[in-house]
C-alpha cells in the first residue's frame, strides 16, 4: 500500500530517483503530527488552545535541541547512547563551577561549549580513532560520564541560583507568547539545518553516512567527519543539559538519566535513518514535537502513564519500518543492479 | 598449549583480571573470600547472568536486543499474576515462558523478516514491553507471593545457592547450543557474513527469529529469578538493566559486530563484573559511582587492543625484521 503511494506521489512531483521518496519520508512526520493533533482534538476539547499548544511545544523544547545533536551522529551511521549523560554531567559540573568562582558567571555557556566539546571529542576518539562500535563507546561514555557526576557531585545537590540572573529568566520568560526555550530550540535547530546543508562539513556527513566507502574513495576524510558530527553532538547535548538544569532548578547527578531513549526515538520518528545518510534535523524536531503531543495528548485524555510507552514504542518501530521502505525504493531507484539484490 | 593460549587469550585475560579483581577485594575485606559470602554475593548477579545468556546468541548474530529489561518485567508480573492466583509453578512456567518467547518473537520477526534495524526495533518494543508489564502490573505491583515461587530463590544445595546452580546449568546449556548445535553454527555463520550465509542456503531468517525467542524465554526465566529473589513484581522492574547486561556481553569476548564469542567468556566477564562490584561495595564506593569503573571496563577492554594495534601499524614498521 505504501509503496503505491509513494510511486503515485513520485510521478506526481514528477521526481525520478529516491529524493520523492525521501521527501514522503518527512511529510509523512509531518501528517502523522497532524493527525495525532486531530485525533486528539477531537476526543479532549481542551487539546487544542492555546496554551495547551505552547506548553506541548515548551515540553518539546530541550529534547528537540538534543534530538538535533543525536541527528548529527546518526546521519553518519552511529550512536550516541552518552547524550543524556552528557547533559547531566555538564549542568551538573558548570552551575558547580559557577556557584563557586562568580567571575565566571557570565561565562557559563561558554563553559558548557568548551566542556560538550571535550565529552563528544571523547565519544569520538573511541568510534573514529579506535574504532570501536559506536553503540559500545557510547555505552561506555553512558556510564563512564554518568559515574563521574556522581563521584564529582559525593550525593550533593547544586541550584539553578548559581546561574547568572538572565540564564534563570531564560528559563522561565516568554517571547512573542512562546516560551524563550522554544525559540532557543528552533535556533538551534534552523543554525544547525542550514550548516548541514550549506556548509562543507553538514555536506560530508551526508555523503559519509550515504555510503563510507564512497566517501574515503572521494578523499573525504573519515576520522574528521566522524569527530566532527560528535564534538557537534557533544556541544549541543551540553547545552541542552545546561537549559535543562535551569528548568529544573535543583540539580542532582542523576539529571537527565536515561535521556538517551527518548532522543532516540524522536530521532527515529522523525525520519532519520537508523543506517545513516539519509533524514534532516527538521525531522528530528518534529519527531520531538511527536513524542511531547503524544505525552499531553494522552495526559489529557487521563489514559494512564502506561500506554504512553506502548504507543511510542509501536510509534517507534512504525517509522523504522516506514524508513525501511523508503530506503528500498531509493536503492532500487538508484541501483541498476537491483536483480542481484538478495532477498533476505 | 600454545594454540590453546592464542585461541583463548581473552577468556585467560579475563581469568587473570578475576584474580587481580578477587586479590584487591580481599584486601579490602577479610571476609570477601568465604565462600559463603560469595555465593551469597554471587546470587545477585544471577539475573544478569540469565538475562547475558539470552543476549549472547544475538549478538553473535550481529545483531542487539534493548528490550530485554522490559520483557524480564512482563515475565516477573506475570509470575506473580499466576502466583498469586494460586497456579501452580509447574503449570504457570511454561505458560510465562512461552508468552515472554513470543514477545522475543516479535522483535525477531521485525527485524529477520521485515529487515528493520534491530537497535531501532528494540527500542520500540522497549518502551512497548515495559508498557505492557506496567498495565499487567497495575499501580501497586504485586506482593505476597507464595512460597512455591519463592523456592529458586531461599534453596540452597550445600553452601551453593539454587540460583546460581541455574547459572551454571545454563551457561553450559549455551556453550553446548553454540558450540555443537546447527543454530550455533548458522548463528556464527551469519553473523561473520548474513549475505553469504543466505546464498549458502543457511535457514537466516529462521536461526535469526530462535535467537530472539531464546533471548524472551530466558528473560522470562529471570523474571522467575526476580520474583523468587525479591517476593514482589512490578511494571518497572529490571528498568535499565541492560546497560549492564550489554556489557557483560561485549566484555565476554562477544564481537558487537557477530561472528565470534564464546559462552565460558560471558560466564566469566560477569563473574569478573560481580567480583569488582562486590569488592567495590566492601570498599563502600556508592553505587553510581561504580559505573564508572564498569564503563571503563568496557571502553578499555575494546579500546586498549585497538589502540595497540594502532600504534603498533605506525610505529612497527620501523621495527626491523627478525
Amino acid at each position: 500500500m505504501n509503496g503505491t503511494l509513494i510511486a503515485d506521489w513520485r510521478e506526481r512531483l514528477g521526481l525520478t530517483g529516491g529524493a520523492a521518496a525521501l521527501k514522503v519520508r518527512f511529510l509523512g512526520v509531518v501528517v502523522f503530527l497532524l493527525l495525532l493533533c486531530v485525533a486528539f482534538s477531537i476526543l479532549s476539547p481542551r487539546f487544542f488552545t492555546f496554551d495547551n499548544g505552547r506548553s506541548i511545544l515548551f515540553s518539546a523544547a530541550i529534547l528537540m535541541i538534543a534530538a538535533v545533536g543525536q541527528a548529527l551522529v546518526v546521519l553518519t551511521g552511529n550512536l550516541d547512547l552518552s547524550v543524556g549523560s552528557i547533559m547531566g554531567l555538564s549542568a551538573y559540573v558548570i552551575y558547580d563551577i559557577a556557584g563557586q568562582f562568580v567571575e565566571l558567571k557570565p561565562f557559563v555557556m561558554v563553559m558548557a561549549i568548551a566542556l560538550g566539546a571535550v565529552l563528544g571529542l571523547i565519544n569520538g576518539f573511541l568510534v573514529a580513532v579506535l574504532n570501536i562500535p559506536s553503540i559500545v563507546a557510547t555505552l561506555g561514555t553512558l556510564s563512564i560520564y554518568r559515574g563521574f557526576t556522581s563521584f564529582y557531585a559525593n550525593a550533593q545537590e547544586v541550584t539553578s541560583g548559581t546561574l547568572p540572573g538572565w540564564m534563570r529568566d531564560l528559563a522561565t520568560g516568554t517571547v512573542l507568547g512562546l516560551p524563550t526555550y522554544v525559540w532557543v530550540a528552533v535556533l538551534v535547530v534552523l543554525i544547525v539545518g542550514m550548516a548541514l546543508r550549506y556548509l562543507p562539513w553538514g555536506r560530508r556527513i551526508y555523503a559519509y553516512g550515504s555510503n563510507s566507502k564512497a566517501a574515503h574513495f572521494y578523499g573525504l576524510n573519515s576520522t574528521q567527519i566522524v569527530l566532527g558530527s560528535y564534538v557537534g553532538a557533544g556541544i549541543i547535548a551540553a547545552f541542552a543539559g545546561v537549559l535543562l538544569g535551569a528548568q529544573v532548578g535543583n540539580i542532582n547527578s542523576l539529571l537527565a538519566n536515561g535521556y538517551e531513549l527518548q532522543v532516540l526515538a524522536a530521532v527515529v520518528i522523525g525520519g532519520v535513518s537508523i543506517w545513516g545518510g539519509t533524514g534532516s534535523v527538521y525531522g528530528a524536531a518534529i519527531g520531538a514535537i511527536v513524542l511531547a503531543t503524544i505525552n499531553n495528548g494522552l495526559v489529557l485524555l487521563q489514559v494512564q502513564e502506561f500506554y504512553r510507552l506502548l504507543i511510542q514504542g509501536v510509534a517507534i518501530v512504525l517509522a523504522v519500518a516506514v524508513d525501511a521502505i523508503v530506503r528500498n525504493k531509493v536503492q532500487s531507484a538508484t541501483s541498476r543492479r537491483s536483480i542481484t539484490e538478495v532477498k533476505s | 598449549m600454545t594454540r590453546f593460549v592464542r585461541s583463548y587469550s581473552w577468556e585467560l585475560l579475563l581469568v587473570v583480571l578475576i584474580v587481580v579483581a578477587g586479590i584487591w577485594s580481599s584486601n579490602l575485606s577479610p571476609y570477601f573470600l568465604d565462600p559463603v559470602n560469595l555465593l551469597t554475593s554471587a546470587q545477585f548477579f544471577v539475573i544478569f547472568s540469565l538475562m547475558a545468556f539470552g543476549l549472547f546468541p544475538v549478538v553473535v548474530h550481529g545483531e542487539i536486543d534493548i528490550s530485554l529489561a522490559s520483557t524480564l518485567a512482563v515475565g516477573s508480573v506475570m509470575f506473580g499474576q499466576l502466583a498469586v492466583a494460586g497456579v501452580p509453578l509447574i503449570v504457570a512456567l511454561p505458560i510465562v515462558l512461552l508468552a515472554t518467547g513470543i514477545l522475543g518473537a516479535i522483535n525477531g520477526v521485525l527485524v529477520a523478516v521485515a529487515g528493520l534495524p534491530s537497535l531501532a526495533v528494540t527500542l520500540g518494543t522497549l518502551g512497548a514491553y515495559r508498557g505492557l508489564a506496567y498495565i499487567l502490573a497495575g499501580d501497586t505491583g504485586i506482593t505476597g507471593i507464595p512460597a512455591e515461587y519463592r523456592t529458586l530463590g531461599s534453596t540452597w544445595v550445600g553452601i551453593v545457592p539454587l540460583a546460581v546452580l541455574l547459572v551454571l546449568v545454563v551457561a553450559a546449556a549455551f556453550w553446548v547450543l553454540m558450540a555443537t548445535t546447527p543454530f550455533g553454527r548458522y548463528s556464527y555463520a551469519l553473523g561473520n557474513n548474513s549475505a553469504a550465509s543466505t546464498m549458502a542456503g543457511a535457514p537466516v531468517a529462521r536461526t535469526r527469529i530462535a535467537a530472539y525467542t531464546l533471548a524472551g524465554v530466558m528473560s522470562g526465566l529471570a523474571g522467575l529469578v526476580w520474583v523468587s529473589q525479591y517476593q514482589s513484581a512490578r511494571g518497572d522492574n529490571a528498568d535499565g538493566t541492560i546497560l549492564f547486561v550489554l556489557t557483560a556481553v561485549v566484555l565476554g569476548g562477544v564481537s558487537i559486530k557477530g561472528g565470534s564469542g564464546r559462552a565460558v567468556g560471558v560466564l566469566l566477564a560477569i563473574i569478573l563484573l560481580g567480583t569488582i562490584q562486590t569488592g567495590m561495595k566492601l570498599a563502600n564506593v556508592p553505587g553510581t559511582s561504580q559505573t564508572l569503573v564498569i564503563g571503563a571496563l568496557l571502553i578499555g577492554s575494546i579500546g586498549i587492543p585497538s589502540a595497540l594495534q594502532l600504534l603498533r601499524r605506525r610505529f612497527g614498521v620501523r621495527r626491523p625484521a627478525s
